[in-house]
């Protein structure tokens, strides 16, 4: 059953030192900022944390500036345009004081969330083949990954093994293309699969190769959707990205929200819907707490926020974790965070014009 | 293309100092890898310049293609410039919304990813690019040696599986010889032949039963994979540059006989590039290191 909470209940009751977080939205876009500045607010509590996820790295780049981030197991620590490598992440992977970090590609991760949402074994996936991401694996060098010698799993979030490659018992019949009559369908015209038969390479037999992951089953999933209705149904708008999968696999989910609506809203049309009421655990709402990434149909990100964050970003530890707790974890809650340090006149500025989702006219000067 | 006045054009030059026919290295390297999206691609466009350029193509030599947003959008028909591969504007009156899983399986594995637009921290002989690491790829928890790598990068995202399936990949780079060794320390992405048939390295022993035609667009010059051997080689130096220069700042023995002079952007091309592609220059208006260097002077 969905409760109603505030996000410093939600932070309280569900994470703790070291919970396993898979933390939604992707990028610049949904991203969970209500929860994520709670964290902030609690960082001395919390200390540390194992972050998962497949669309960073906005989030993360803020608790990594707080020092809260122990493990990481992700696919890309990078802020795009403004910063192709999120600083702070960056420093502390090089350093060390951020002593674990797996890597997948968006696909890899993204296949894994599949597996558990369809609460499948392992999902196949056809990349990562022929690169080194299978070939290092940081969970097992650390010796995380099995079972104790009483059978227990020596960390039940991590999977025994980080992939596993076995022979197609269909020998390739089903990857495209799939010569019907002597041709198919497909945009691609390389199609070597039958080349690719000849090397015995990662099982020691010819033919069709498969990569196997295991699913990602996160302790807690933190993600923000537009309308979450009283009952827990969830509804996302525009980008969906990896949310509603890295929600269905989690053991707890929490959604922050910009409104809780009745459930007769969300329910009218199902079909709409991305997430069934008997899976959220808790629901936060707070208007405008995406901030500053963007929520379609709502707000655009703060374009300013991020260009000038990405030189503050640069200064010393200190600094850096001194602007956090001047902005951050000396706000009372998000109301206050978002009223007193952002400001109503910019929430206001950024708000989504009507048929893009965006707001169209956004100053982004660099 | 949407008409756009001799007036509105003129007075956008003069605003900014441009003139009709004269481009910075950003407008060269949009319009050069618009150049190779055929019509009809399906397109995966990271963000940056790739998707300057597929804007571009968009408007010029490929109105049919489709564009691909990794954050699962299909077919968007972007009016403003997204800065992320899941900015909002990336959505905008697209064909259909999917997951990431989609971007990648739905999508590329069944067979609609025909180009991919790449960027990357190193690339080597093979056309295999390392977009996670140099100087040790163990984190400080398992290296032994009390820290993590030397530089850490973004990673693959999804660059990898880009390169697993697209029929042809454009990688864009500085160049310096730094970046382009003879092997990458760590493979992030196989955008290429990846190694040696002679020696069962290629990408096809590697199970990837797509692609392996790469073009890379450094700052200074492209240059194409051998299709036999699958080495890049040097097909076209831009206006301005040598042979010399790029292959002093290639790691490995670059073979030159081949290399062509560049067409350089037509009026048409620019015209498009900054009116209706990136108008508010939040990525034309970057200049390169060694534009930069060279105003220094």
């Amino acid at each position: 059953m969905a409760e109603i909470m505030t996000a410093r209940e939600a932070v309280e009751r569900y994470i703790k030192t070291g919970t396993q977080v898979c933390w939604g939205g992707f990028s610049y876009t949904r991203r969970p900022f209500t929860i994520t500045r709670e964290v902030i607010r609690q960082r001395d509590r919390i200390q540390h944390h194992f972050c998962t996820m497949n669309g960073g790295a906005s989030v993360e780049e803020a608790l990594a500036a707080n020092d809260l981030v122990s493990r990481m197991e992700t696919t890309y620590v990078g802020l795009e345009g403004i910063q192709p490598v999120a600083y702070s992440i960056r420093r502390r992977i090089q350093d060390g004081s951020i002593p674990l970090f797996e890597d997948y590609s968006n696909y890899g991760y993204a296949a894994r969330t599949i597996a558990g949402r369809f609460g499948w074994p392992f999902a196949p996936m056809m990349a990562e083949l022929g690169s080194d991401i299978p070939e290092y694996d940081t969970f097992g060098k650390a010796g995380l990954r099995g079972k104790n010698a009483d059978g227990s799993w020596i960390d039940p979030r991590i999977p025994p093994k980080k992939f596993a490659v076995i022979d197609d018992p269909f020998d390739g019949w089903g990857l495209r293309p799939h010569a019907f009559d002597g041709g198919d369908t497909t945009a691609n015209k390389t199609n070597a699969i039958d080349r690719t038969r000849e090397s015995d390479k990662y099982t020691g037999n010819k033919g069709v190769k498969v990569l196997l992951v295991p699913p990602v089953l996160p302790e807690v999933t933190v993600i923000r959707a537009q309308r979450v209705a009283i009952d827990g149904t969830v509804r996302m708008e525009g980008i969906l990205g990896p949310d509603a999968e890295q929600a269905m696999c989690a053991k707890v989910l929490i959604v922050e929200c910009e409104q809780i609506v009745p459930s007769d809203e969300l329910r009218a049309t199902p079909e709409l819907n991305h997430l069934p009421a008997h899976i959220t655990t808790a629901i936060v709402e707070q208007p405008f707490g995406g901030y500053p990434s963007a929520v379609p149909n709502y707000y655009d990100y703060d374009w300013d926020w991020f260009v000038s964050y990405g030189r503050l970003n640069r200064k010393s530890k200190e600094e850096v974790k001194e602007w956090w707790t001047k902005h951050v974890v000396d706000t009372k809650d998000d109301w206050d965070y978002l009223q007193r340090i952002v400001g109503m006149n910019r929430l206001f500025e950024l708000r989504a014009t009507p048929g893009y989702g965006y707001r169209a006219d956004l100053k982004r000067p660099m | 293309m949407q008409q756009i006045t001799d007036e509105a054009y003129d007075s956008y030059l003069e605003e900014r100092g441009l003139t009709r026919t004269q481009y910075t290295t950003m407008e060269l390297l949009a319009v050069a890898s618009a150049r190779e999206v055929p019509d009809g691609a399906f397109v995966f466009a990271g963000t940056g310049l790739p998707l300057l350029a597929s804007m571009l193509a968009q408007h010029t030599v490929a109105p049919n293609m489709t564009l691909i947003m990794e954050a699962g959008i299909v077919g968007p028909k972007v009016e403003h410039l997204p800065i992320s591969v899941s900015d909002p504007r990336g959505c905008l009156k697209g064909s259909m919304v999917s997951n990431m899983a989609d971007t990648f399986g739905t999508t590329a594995l069944r067979g609609y990813c025909t180009v991919g637009m790449l960027g990357g921290a190193e690339c080597d002989m093979y056309g295999n690019i390392n977009s996670t690491i140099i100087g040790g790829y163990w984190p400080a928890g398992v290296s032994g040696t009390g820290h993590g790598p030397h530089v850490r990068f973004a990673g693959s995202g999804g660059a990898n599986n880009i390169a697993s399936f697209a029929d042809k990949v454009l990688l864009v780079m500085v160049q310096e010889e730094r970046r382009f060794p003879e092997r990458v320390e760590y493979l992030t992405s196989v955008a290429g032949h990846r190694g040696p048939r002679e020696k069962k390295e290629s990408r096809w022993d590697y199970r990837l039963g797509r692609g392996g035609e790469l073009v890379m667009i450094s700052d200074i010059c492209i240059m194409r994979n051998n299709p036999e051997t699958g080495i890049l080689e040097l097909d076209t130096v831009f206006p301005g540059m040598s042979v010399d220069e790029v292959v002093a700042n290639t790691g490995w023995s670059l073979n030159t006989s081949k290399a062509q002079e560049l067409q350089p952007p037509t009026e048409e091309e620019l015209k498009a590039l900054r009116m209706l592609v990136d108008p508010s220059r939040i990525y034309l208006g970057r200049r390169s290191k060694r534009e930069a260097a060279a105003q220094q002077k």
